[in-house]
């Protein structure tokens, strides 16, 4: 993008970009290839969410979404449809990290003790973690994927647009 | 002006476009990634089958919403988490129709003669990896999960006996209630079925003898390892 900026920024922030969407990948195929080979454990944490009552849907979602992670993981990794990716990971994480935030309260107010205390299973691909630390991580990953979604992270892509907007 | 608005109605047009290219971008990301994660769910050997309720009867918990109806009327006052776990877990599993069992009644039962003879039978209803790492022994491999890989070896030894002791890790794991709800839907009594409550952990911690592999393999772990 030439924002206008001396070529060293700019070339600073492409690059500063293009390693947040490789590292945003990786998170994601990181975090998804580890529920995909505990799909049963994975299973048994989104249960907990009280997400849907029936178990066909329960165990459609706990079977997709590790693998759906991954695709998304590897698609910022190369670099195709990045922004589709960016804003699809954003629809994801949102939501989830609600989920993840009232489920956090529920345990505080069972367990009576201080909110960043809350320690447990998010079923977030990393284990028992404090909620706190997860509110934070999962906030940085929506910055990640809100500045790719914005145009940044281009280079040394595969194919950035798949559907590329009329020239006028 | 009229150039200056048409530069003007150009740039919106193109972010329209671009928006839009966005949108479409995400909707091919979705579409495909969902083929993609059912396919790969398919034929990964951890894959989930969508049709199975995995959790029989409410199993599967770590907090159940409601204490259960068995419970003693002393026990379900206004602060039900203060309950002693092996309490709530005797009478969930009572509600079942199953037996719980602490260590000293498991012992007993792993002392019996009976237990070589395959009379009393000890059921490990961990996954495949953790079992290898340690199972009670003479324990057979039974993964609620993935049941269709044990059943044949399981089940003709499950019918035949008369006690079947079934463990998890203990603790929060109720995959021992869960493999025992479906032992018992296929047809094991339930009088034969005990739940270990403890499971390895309170096995393992009280220094008492684990195998580490196969069934019988033979190779014991060193207490406190």
């Amino acid at each position: 993008m030439n924002t206008g900026q001396p070529d060293w920024k700019r070339i600073a922030l492409n690059l500063s970009a293009v390693l947040a969407r490789w590292l945003l990948g990786a998170v994601f195929l990181y975090t998804g290839w580890s529920k995909a080979l505990h799909t049963v454990d994975f299973l048994k944490l989104l249960r907990q969410y009280d997400l849907v009552q029936s178990y066909w849907l329960l165990n459609s979602l706990a079977a997709a979404l590790p693998w759906f992670e991954i695709f998304c993981g590897v698609l910022l990794l190369t670099g195709v449809a990045v922004r589709g990716t960016a804003l699809t990971l954003m629809l994801m994480l949102a939501p989830f990290t609600a989920l993840v935030f009232h489920r956090a309260l529920a345990i505080q107010s069972a367990l009576a003790i201080p909110f960043c205390a809350v320690k447990f299973d998010c079923g977030c691909g990393t284990g028992a973690v404090f909620i706190c630390h997860k509110l934070f991580e999962n906030f940085l990953l929506l910055l990640l994927a809100a500045w790719l979604l914005a145009g940044y992270g281009r280079q040394f892509s595969l194919h950035y647009n798949l559907v590329k907007p009329k020239p006028r | 002006m009229q150039m200056k608005g048409d530069t003007l109605q150009s740039l919106a047009l193109n972010r329209l476009h671009a928006v839009k290219g966005v949108l479409l971008e995400a909707v091919f990301v979705v579409v495909a990634g969902v083929l993609f994660a059912f396919a790969a769910n398919k034929i990964s050997p951890q894959g989930l089958a969508l049709t199975r309720d995995y959790f029989p009867e409410g199993t599967g918990r770590l907090v159940s919403a409601t204490p259960p109806a068995a419970l003693p009327h002393h026990a379900t006052g206004t602060n039900s988490t203060a309950l002693d776990p092996a309490q709530w877990l005797a009478a969930e599993l009572k509600e079942k129709g199953l037996q719980l069992v602490d260590r000293r009644q498991t012992l007993q039962l792993f002392h019996d003669p009976r237990f070589q003879q395959n009379v009393i039978v000890f059921v490990d209803a961990r996954d495949e990896q953790h079992y290898r790492q340690g199972h009670i022994p003479g324990a057979y491999e039974f993964d609620p999960y993935h049941p269709e890989k044990y059943f044949d070896a399981v089940l003709p030894v499950c019918q035949a006996a008369e006690r079947i002791v079934v463990y998890c890790s203990g603790g929060d794991c109720d995959d021992s209630e869960t493999a025992a709800i479906l032992l018992r839907d296929v047809g094991i009594p339930n009088q034969k079925l005990l739940v270990y409550g403890g499971g390895i952990t309170d096995w393992t911690t009280n220094n008492l003898p684990v195998e580490i592999g196969g069934r019988n393999s033979g190779t014991m772990r060193n207490p406190g390892e």
